[in-house]
């Protein structure tokens, strides 16, 4: 093609390396060279706009690229574009954009977010990051807890209580959840019966004798946590032991009833200690209030 | 021509070119297995099999360094070794000094990755080996210069050819980075352990000064070096241009210096020193095309050989993604596209596009043409390296876009906002999301490792072919000379 046309008649340097090793003398391509030329122009125009050049003990600060924006304590500044600034400026537009949410949803009850579709999407928009940096490690991406160590969040018991004034509690001030064990007081015996009469509780079935005796066992040792009933307390945040929900034995997942039932006496014997963190040092009232709000409505809220 | 390599034989010192020809290809299949596993524990986390000594932290320099350093390194020192005999016309200076180079950097590298195993790192970026590796190093590489300069003075030609210069400017510039990036002082004389003479920031960007200009000077100008013989000879064209490759020798040369902050862009760094990084690799632009025209504007001349010969297509295909991802490059050093793509896979897609298109496809085709010369045959299988180009090319394209979508993707997900202002995803969906294109990545892994597999069977079986000639030849020669 063109190219050669032009190296028919484009001469070589002359040099020889290695038999035939040689270096045609072709000129810079055109195109190469406006190309350079293009990069230089555009450098310049770069360099003209921003911090550039350092002089001395201080740099060139770049020209018409000004950044004006205002800090979280409602002053403004203007200067010369920089990292910081852009930084404080896009935090001063994302608090712009949420100004308007934050503000009524921080003076708001909780019946009244609930009631507003507006107030409730944000609240569930900003609740969905917060709870993934600061719940997820423990209650899981989706809220369902891990059995033996960290609460459910989605179904409709709470050891704590599910209302909103006892979830935000939980979150605000933390919870000491103890299960002292048994080991001591009860004999090896007393603590199969009273397993078996608790098991019997939520349906399975076990032998008469055992759960006759253990629901003695249970008045004399258990019902001042768990309540005569059974139910629990959620002052105390003990756990309602008639509902097939269990929080640190895994009863469902044993296969035999033996295995139940030795699970739940492990319990009894060793007892069980968890903690919820506080979060008010962490979290301000407003993301509590989002929080609180999202877990609410993850599924059981009362 | 038998009788013309016989003597070159003599002539030259080729059992060096050897030795870091054979090395090259082992240290290419064992450090782009690494990568290819590592890749795959991205993909799939239950390969870490919760041992430490194999867990992606540790593998990890394990696979940058044979790759870099083990493959590309001793496939320059094959190259520069063989290239400076042929275009001086004069043998290699000192046998001796040369073997002390190859022992020295064999040794660097298996100690390194010993080292990184065990968990001994210097925490520097392709610079992780400790104290005393980067000393037996530092000495090789002098050594490595002291021999270059020793062969360019003795040589019998009156030029020198351009490709020594792009060797040399390596070397220099290689040995320069090495000793002030790794100037530190030990906790003792019997630690491993030692502190950095630069502080915070300076000594980032000193990092980085060493980090760019290893991807400049070692991965770019060296192998520029190697193209500059092996295009025009493969091709048996002139070079395109002398005059392009001193105006692009040069503007490269000066450069790169300038550039290594682009990888601090939006970090504690001054704002300056960010906006002349990403200047000057806008500038950086054209002078490394240079390059590329001309390698493609020498082959230009010779496109049927495309049809007939598989070493112009690894050569072609190489300058293709040199130009590509020095075009990248560029673009990903400017300050709005790199709040985009730092700390993303694009880094990633972006690097492998450089190393795998341009240098590993620039080695593999100047390997097919120097085996067969090194061991005086033909390679035993054309066939292979037609496979294995398909292997290859085929490995690097959907590595590539594998890591567009990911790296792309994770930017966008992770500056994404809703309606109401509020992050629209959090991290942890972000790291779900790049699972589907980490399986696609390490599958472009495994095409490439086969390859490089296969190329190794291929250079295994030329080189038993060629000594079993050569054994027949001295046979023959034997009963000939009885005879008589």
């Amino acid at each position: 093609m063109s190219k050669d046309k032009t190296q028919k008649t484009v001469q070589t340097t002359g040099h020889a390396w290695d038999g035939d090793l040689q270096e045609f003398n072709n000129p810079l391509p055109t195109w190469w060279l406006w190309a350079f030329y293009a990069t230089v122009v555009f450098a310049i125009i770069y360099w003209i706009l921003y911090p550039t050049l350092p002089i001395g003990d201080t740099y060139t600060k770049g020209a018409f690229n000004d950044i004006t924006y205002t800090t979280e304590d409602g002053k403004t500044e203007t200067t010369h574009w920089n990292t910081r600034a852009l930084f404080e400026k896009e935090m001063q537009e994302a608090r712009e954009m949420q100004a308007k949410y934050v503000e009524r949803l921080s003076d708001a009850s909780y019946q009244e977010i609930q009631s507003d579709p507006e107030q409730s999407g944000f609240a569930f928009s900003m609740a969905k990051v917060l709870f993934a940096d600061n719940c997820a490690a423990c209650h899981q991406t989706g809220g369902n807890g891990v059995i033996g160590m960290y609460p459910n969040l989605i179904d409709d018991a709470w050891l704590w209580g599910g209302s909103f004034e006892q979830i935000e509690q939980s979150i605000r001030e933390g919870r000491q959840g103890n299960m002292p064990g048994f080991k001591g007081q009860l004999s090896s015996q007393q603590i199969g019966d009273v397993s078996a009469y608790v098991l019997s509780l939520s349906g399975h079935e076990m032998p008469e004798d055992e759960i006759s005796r253990g629901e003695e066992v249970f008045a004399a040792n258990c019902a001042v946590c768990h309540g005569n009933d059974a139910q629990g307390k959620t002052a105390m945040g003990s756990a309602n032991l008639t509902d097939s929900i269990w929080t640190i034995v895994d009863v469902p997942a044993a296969d035999s009833m033996e295995e139940k039932k030795s699970a739940v006496m492990e319990l009894v014997r060793e007892g069980k200690s968890r903690e919820m963190p506080a979060w008010k040092e962490r979290l301000s009232d407003t993301e509590i209030k989002i929080l609180t709000y999202y877990v609410h409505e993850m599924g059981g809220g009362k | 021509m038998a009788h013309s390599t016989a003597q070159a034989t003599e002539q030259y010192n080729y059992d060096i070119v050897r030795k870091f020809t054979i090395m090259t290809i082992v240290w290419g299949v064992l450090g782009m297995f690494a990568g290819l596993y590592i890749a795959s524990e991205l993909a799939w986390p239950f390969l870490n099999f919760d041992i430490p000594e194999i867990t992606f932290g540790r593998l990890r320099p394990v696979h940058t360094t044979l790759v870099i350093f083990g493959f590309g390194g001793s496939a320059l020192f094959a190259t520069s070794y063989y290239v400076v005999q042929r275009t001086c016309q004069v043998r290699l200076y000192n046998d001796g000094l040369a073997n002390l180079t190859f022992w020295g950097w064999q040794a660097s590298i298996v100690l390194a990755a010993i080292s990184y195993v065990m968990g001994y790192t210097q925490a520097r970026e392709y610079a992780e080996m400790v104290w005393p590796i980067d000393i037996l190093i530092a000495v090789t590489w002098v050594a490595y210069f002291w021999i270059y300069v020793q062969t360019l003075r003795r040589r019998s030609q009156p030029h020198i050819y351009v490709a020594n210069w792009f060797f040399i400017a390596f070397i220099l510039a290689t040995a320069l980075l090495h000793i002030f990036n790794n100037m530190a002082v030990p906790v003792s004389m019997f630690s491993l352990e030692s502190y950095s003479l630069h502080a915070g920031v300076q000594d980032a960007m000193t990092q980085w000064w060493y980090g760019h200009n290893a991807v400049g000077f070692f991965l770019t100008a060296a192998f520029l070096g190697m193209m500059y013989y092996f295009v025009p000879k493969q091709a048996g064209r002139p070079v395109y241009s002398y005059r392009l490759s001193i105006i692009h020798f040069w503007a490269l040369i000066f450069l790169y210096m300038w550039v290594g902050t682009h990888h601090l862009h939006w970090t504690a760094i001054p704002d300056w020193t960010s906006t002349l990084a990403a200047t000057f690799s806008i500038l950086l632009l054209m002078p490394s095309w240079g390059g590329m025209i001309n390698g493609i504007m020498t082959l230009s001349g010779a496109w049927d050989k495309l049809r007939t010969d598989p070493i112009i297509r690894f050569l072609i295909v190489a300058l293709s993604f040199y130009g590509m991802s020095t075009f990248e490059g560029p673009l990903m050093s400017l300050k709005s596209v790199n709040a985009l793509s730092h700390y993303t896979d694009w880094t990633i897609g972006h690097v492998h596009s450089g190393a795998l298109g341009w240098v590993a496809m620039i080695t593999f085709g100047s390997l097919y043409h120097l085996i067969p010369r090194l061991w005086e045959t033909k390679m035993y299988s054309e066939k292979l390296i037609y496979l294995h180009f398909w292997l290859a090319t085929i490995g690097i394209v959907l590595y590539i876009t594998a890591m567009w979508v990911a790296g792309i993707g994770q930017g966008l997900l992770l500056r994404a906002f809703d309606e109401y202002g509020n992050l629209a995803y959090t991290f942890v969906e972000s790291v779900a999301f790049l699972h589907q294109p980490y399986v696609f990545r390490a599958l472009g892994g495994a095409f490439f490792v086969v390859g490089i597999v296969l190329m190794a069977f291929n250079t295994y079986m030329t080189i038993r072919k060629g000594n079993r000639e050569r054994a027949e030849l001295d046979a023959k020669l034997a009963a000939k000379m009885a005879k008589a």
